[in-house]
């Protein structure tokens, strides 16, 4: 007797769980099964949630705040600890967003069957029977503050000085200027060993020698390098502006 | 050439996707206005004692919290529209406001400091009756809310559910009221109409029925109008038939006392249905025996029950309003009274007494074409020395509301009508005096008569006059300087309004469902002028037209809006002058017949008015203006003149052609079968857009050319069954002249709202899918091929070829509440589309994003052509928000408005706030950025300067150097 007995409750058992699962299987077949009561007739249910702002003590941000289910079609206001309910929504999917002028939500899916079986899952339109859990009673998080404005492009020096361009014109300058001081040229030794390096360097002795060239240019004009200088200078600012 | 403007163009396209607002932008030329609605219910927070804040609960179901001091929203919510989000009542308790919410379905507590929610419990159905506060031995813990068939009892601290109990015979018995003394009962009071009156006396521990008791009253057939509690638990009913009051004390008595208005020297003004106003300062205790009866529009008394006893305490005669109003333990009454056409008094009087208070007499001015007042809320206070002192909040018919301080001073006023603006339009400001004279010199015909000399001569003097107005600006630029920021701006005011150099300061005129006009600068958002028709139906149906702009100097700009009552279909016409809201002195047509359509022609009479057409039911047309030249213009233009008509109930579009006599003939028709589907908008083209371009560029160099007709209707159609699976969204482009249909498309599985904006060679509309539960966008853009039909002219009758059609679809991530399209001046800018989210935000989404032509594989030509590869999922950026974090709730329309710059657009979003703001879609091309680096650029060019003079004394230095050598 009690033999049969437990095998009727493990049917029983068994029997609420199909229709558990039925419950949530016929949801799954896809946005399209009309399933769902209509919304006048049936009942109604509550979408409840809570949302967190990390790291603020003061809830001000909640007066200016709503959830809205569906666009407009159900509204909540969120109370002081950013819990949130939204009472007599009947059976169907929706898409719950919380909408704050202050911070930026994710927004969730809940879908609730004609019984009140309730569930959340990541907003996915493409693919709208996809489904990845969220936790239900929902948990919005914000994630951060909403970035309104563009940054404006400032001009400073570093940015005029780290810009490739300016950097390719100005090292070699440096190199040209610096270099023949930091070595004596005076020096007999010195000069016998560049020269030999150099024609190692140019195995044709009757081209000019390029370096002494250059240093003679640049040793002879000192004014017409700065302003080769300067006028990179005023060319420089402009590819650093990144326009897109 | 042509080509060479088109590689600029997709330059400029290229470089502008992104568009957003610089943070220190903010402010600067953009600006929001938040309005509630009109008041139904409103308190003012007497917790504490310096508090600022009145509570207002308005019919456009918002809950707000207003500053007393400046009139600025401290916090709003925004509740569903429509019965669902109504509220019902509103009780204040201390910290708690209490909001019963549609027709009883919700109850919410707010917490009136931050303005964040309590509580919210859903509340058996049943149509709302009444609900009041429970007070016992001198707190107050609970709430009562009387529905149809039961009373429930809630906590104040969480809003559980205390106790419900049906009410007994409700099928018979109408309960209407609730009341409850502070002793731990509570009184339901219904009626069976013109028989009795049943009380039914609850305990508030645990819902039991104390007492139930019936009373004749064969007379009573609404306790809520007519009856009040007074005292001790007095009913007091008024009566207009029997002219009497009648009493009846809810403890002991069980019959009716009468006392005949006559008998205290009174009567009733003939048809007014008489009313009585009582106070109860606390709901932990008894009201006070001290109430207000009105017998007339004008005529208000003050009356004391006591012991059975009725004494008139004061006759207020005349008095337009009265109010009771409690500072401590001093109640006072506030009366309202008339003194002239253009002014009120108000004063106070002690309740009990009825006495006159010392220094509590105001004036205030009452503009005569604003409406009267219609209703007062006293805030009063007790002064330093014990005496009473006040300030009034008072709302007008047309929806003003003005916060009164006690020597007649106004602290602010509001215009609650610009929360349900209807429709707009943006008007240029007119030349200032100097410019027209400028502007006289090359207009007048007369110059070309004059000698070379006189000429001259004149240019001169106008030089001249400018280079006064110059030296003037800059004394006047100077002399500002040295003032104080805050004097210089509030210096706009409708004398000094002159165009500016770019047009971007406009007149902006709205009108009003209450029927009131407005016109707003657009810089500021400061009112300049306003206007209230106080003949305009309830339900009137409102379109504005601009007849004459301020361009025809001597002639003032004049505008018409047409005022037409939905149910009966008669119109009238408003004639003013939108500058400064003056109504004009032209008498427009009267307008005996139904209208059905209103048409603006281009053509103009010989003072450069255009000229409007309007329909009616008979197929007839009148002209205004209807003088002799516009009648002959008439004449030889009518076979060019056709209008269509749109039947909705019958779903019949037809077209119809002008004749000679200014009689008309249907040419074309079109029926859309009213069982299957309804047409829910027609919308044609802007009649002020431009395009610039006539074709696009493709990747091979050849030309695609855009269909501009500019006769093309797009028509939408929604399905009259609803079911999600045989839904559809029809939309049909019919030409407007032969009645010709272009294109037919059907989203299936698919319903409304739909948003529709119809531009150039293109219609993009918003609905929302089914089967997919998600907002959809479709765009159908229209090509004439690779070479166009007649370049020069766009003729409806002669088009032989089809056009081409293209269409796509997007996903949109969220609902929308309008939608339309930037406009500028020549069109070469692109354009954006301007998106009205639920959310707030106002969405600046390029038209790009919107193209039939975007590829699903990406080709060399495709990227030749800067066409952004296919994706189903368009994106919401917050950086395309044009309104960053203000907010714009409930929007209901967009206005745009070209400037005098082609890079800029002016936009204006209207619903329950208005706001304002520039776009600059393809970024600002035509004039200097606002961060332009002039600092920069200078300094370069100094630097390079003292750079080519250091060197060329070098270059001397050594050359001399040289030479010695």
């Amino acid at each position: 007797m009690m033999h049969i007995s437990s095998i009727l409750l493990f049917i029983m058992y068994f029997a609420a769980l199909v229709a558990v699962s039925w419950c949530f299987t016929d949801m799954e077949t896809g946005p399209g099964a009309a399933l769902f009561s209509p919304p006048n007739g049936g009942d109604r249910f509550k979408i409840e949630g809570r949302a967190i702002v990390p790291g603020l003590k003061t809830q001000d941000w909640v007066s200016s705040a709503r959830v809205l289910v569906e666009g407009e079609e159900y509204v909540g206001f969120l109370r002081t600890d950013g819990s949130f309910t939204v009472n007599d929504v009947p059976s169907g999917s929706y898409v719950v967003e919380i909408v704050s002028p202050t911070f930026r939500f994710e927004p969730v899916r809940v879908d609730i069957t004609s019984k009140g079986k309730m569930r959340a899952r990541l907003v996915n339109y493409i693919k709208t029977s996809e489904v990845i859990r969220q936790p239900y009673p929902l948990q919005i998080r914000a994630s951060g503050p909403h970035s309104y404005f563009m940054k404006r492009e400032t001009w400073g020096w570093t940015d005029f000085l780290m810009n490739p361009m300016v950097m390719m014109m100005v090292l070699p300058l440096l190199i040209i200027v610096l270099l023949p001081k930091v070595v004596n040229t005076n020096d007999p030794e010195m000069r016998k060993e560049m020269e030999q390096s150099m024609n190692m360097l140019s195995p044709n002795p009757e081209l000019p020698d390029v370096s002494e060239l250059m240093t003679k240019l640049f040793s002879g004009s000192k004014g017409s390098s700065k302003t080769s200088s300067s006028s990179s200078s005023s060319k420089g600012p402009r590819p650093a502006v990144k326009r897109r | 050439m042509a080509k060479l403007i088109f590689l600029w163009l997709k330059c400029l396209v290229s470089c502008c996707i992104v568009e957003a607002v610089f943070e220190d932008q903010v402010g600067k030329f953009d600006w929001r206005q938040q309005y509630v609605g009109k008041i139904r219910f409103s308190h003012f927070d007497s917790h504490v004692q310096s508090s600022k804040k009145v509570l207002m609960a308005t019919e456009k179901n918002v809950f707000a919290a207003l500053n007393t001091r400046t009139g600025e929203l401290f916090w709003r919510h925004v509740d569903k529209t429509g019965p669902e989000g109504n509220i019902d009542a509103f009780l204040l308790h201390g910290q708690d406001a209490l909001l019963v919410v549609g027709n009883g379905r919700l109850l919410r507590s707010w917490d009136i400091s931050v303005g964040g929610l309590n509580w919210e419990v859903v509340l058996d159905s049943g149509s709302f009756q009444s609900a009041c506060l429970i007070g016992q031995q001198d707190t107050v813990k609970h709430v009562a809310v009387l529905k149809k068939t039961v009373i429930s009892v809630h906590y104040l601290s969480n809003g559980h559910q205390k106790w419900i109990e049906n009410l007994p015979e409700s099928e018979n018995i109408d309960y209407q009221a609730l009341y409850s003394g502070g002793n731990g009962e509570v009184y339901v009071l219904g009626i069976v109409p013109h028989s009795h009156i049943a009380i039914v006396v609850y305990s508030m521990e645990d819902g039991e029925i104390i007492k139930q008791t019936s009373v004749e009253a064969p007379w009573l057939s609404n306790i809520q109008t007519s009856c009040a509690v007074v005292g001790q638990g007095m009913i007091t009913c008024v009566d207009s038939l029997t002219m009497s009051l009648y009493t009846l004390d809810m403890h002991t008595q069980s019959k009716m006392t009468q006392i005949p208005l006559q008998s205290l020297g009174l009567e009733v003004t003939p048809h007014f249905h008489p009313v009585l106003v009582s106070h109860q300062p606390n709901a932990a205790h008894q009201p006070l025996s001290e109430f207000l009866l009105q017998l007339g529009p004008e005529h208000h008394l003050l009356l004391q029950l006591n012991s059975g006893q009725m004494v008139v305490l004061r006759d207020f005669k005349p008095a337009l309003l009265a109010s009771f109003a409690t500072a401590g333990e001093k109640t006072v009454t506030a009366v309202m009274s008339p003194k002239n056409k253009t002014a009120c008094s108000l004063s106070l009087f002690n309740a009990e007494t009825g006495r006159r208070l010392l220094d509590t007499t105001q004036f205030l001015s009452i503009d005569p074409n604003v409406g009267k007042p219609e209703s007062i809320y006293v805030q009063a206070f007790l002064k330093k020395d014990d005496s009473v002192s006040y300030r009034v909040l008072v709302q007008t018919e047309d929806h003003t509301l003005t916060f009164i301080h006690l020597p007649g001073r106004v602290m602010w006023t509001r215009e609650e009508a610009l929360s349900e603006v209807v429709t707009m339009e943006m008007v240029e400001l007119p030349l200032t005096g100097t410019q027209a004279e400028l502007e006289g010199e090359f207009g007048k015909k007369a110059a070309i008569q004059d000698g070379l000399l006189s000429m001259v001569l004149k240019r001169l003097s106008s030089q001249l006059i400018l280079l006064q107005a110059w030296v003037s600006h800059l004394w006047k630029l100077f002399y500002d300087a040295r003032k104080p920021r805050s004097q210089v701006k509030n210096e706009i005011s409708i004398e000094n309004l002159s165009r500016d150099e770019f047009n971007l300061q406009k007149m902006m005129v709205m009108v009003t469902a209450s029927g009131k006009l407005f016109g707003i600068d657009s810089k500021t958002g400061s009112i300049l002028w306003k206007q209230y028709l106080n003949n305009v139906p309830s339900n009137a149906a409102f379109k504005l037209m601009v007849q004459r702009t301020t361009a025809h100097f001597p002639h003032p700009p004049q505008c018409t809006l047409l005022i037409k009552d939905k149910d009966t279909g008669l119109a009238t016409l408003h004639v003013f002058n939108p500058i400064f809201g003056k109504k004009s002195h032209i008498t427009p047509p009267a307008l005996t017949q139904p209208i059905l359509q209103s048409l603006m022609l281009p053509l103009m009479d010989q003072d450069y008015a255009k000229v409007l057409l309007l329909i009616d039911d008979q197929y007839k047309v009148t002209a205004f203006p209807s003088s002799k030249n516009v009648l002959q213009q008439l004449q030889e233009t009518a076979s060019f003149i056709f209008f269509y008509l749109m039947d909705s109930s019958q779903g019949r579009l037809s077209g119809y052609r002008l004749r000679m006599d200014l009689s008309t003939e249907q040419i074309w028709e079109v029926i859309i079968p009213t069982e299957i589907q309804k047409v829910v908008t027609v919308k044609g083209k802007r009649s002020n857009e431009h395009v610039h371009s006539q074709g696009r560029v493709m990747g091979d160099r050849s030309v695609l050319y855009k269909y501009l007709n500019p006769n093309l209707l797009a028509v939408v159609t929604e399905s009259t069954d609803v079911h999600q699976e045989r839904s559809f969204i029809g939309i049909l482009l019919i030409d407007g002249v032969t009645g010709r249909i272009i294109h037919e498309a059907v989203q299936r599985k698919a319903k409304g709202p739909v948003h529709v904006v119809h531009s150039e060679n293109w219609v993009v509309y918003e609905y929302w899918s089914t089967k997919s539960r998600r907002n959809e966008f479709s765009v159908i853009e229209l090509y004439e091929g690779m070479e166009l039909y007649n370049s020069t002219v766009f003729s409806s009758l002669d088009r032989p070829h089809a056009p081409h059609v293209l269409q796509q679809s997007y996903i949109f991530p969220s609902a929308i509440s309008a939608m339309e399209a930037t406009l500028t001046e020549k069109g070469i800018t692109s354009r954006h589309l301007l998106i009205g989210l639920p959310s707030g935000g106002i969405l600046s989404l390029p038209k790009m994003f919107l193209d039939p032509r975007r590829p699903e594989i990406v080709s060399e030509q495709s990227r030749e052509e800067n066409l952004i590869p296919y994706a189903p999922e368009l994106l919401i950026r917050t950086e395309w928000f044009i309104n960053y974090n203000q907010s714009v709730s409930r929007v209901r329309g967009i206005h745009t408005a070209p400037s005098g710059l082609e890079s800029t657009c002016l936009v204006v979003a209207y619903g329950l706030d208005i706001y304002q703001t520039r776009v600059y879609p393809s970024k600002q091309f035509d004039v200097l950025k606002d961060d332009y680096d002039y600092m920069l650029i200078s300094s370069v060019l100094f630097a390079l300067f003292f750079a080519t003079m250091i060197s060329k004394r070098l270059a001397e230095v050594k050359l001399l150097n040289r030479a010695w050598r």
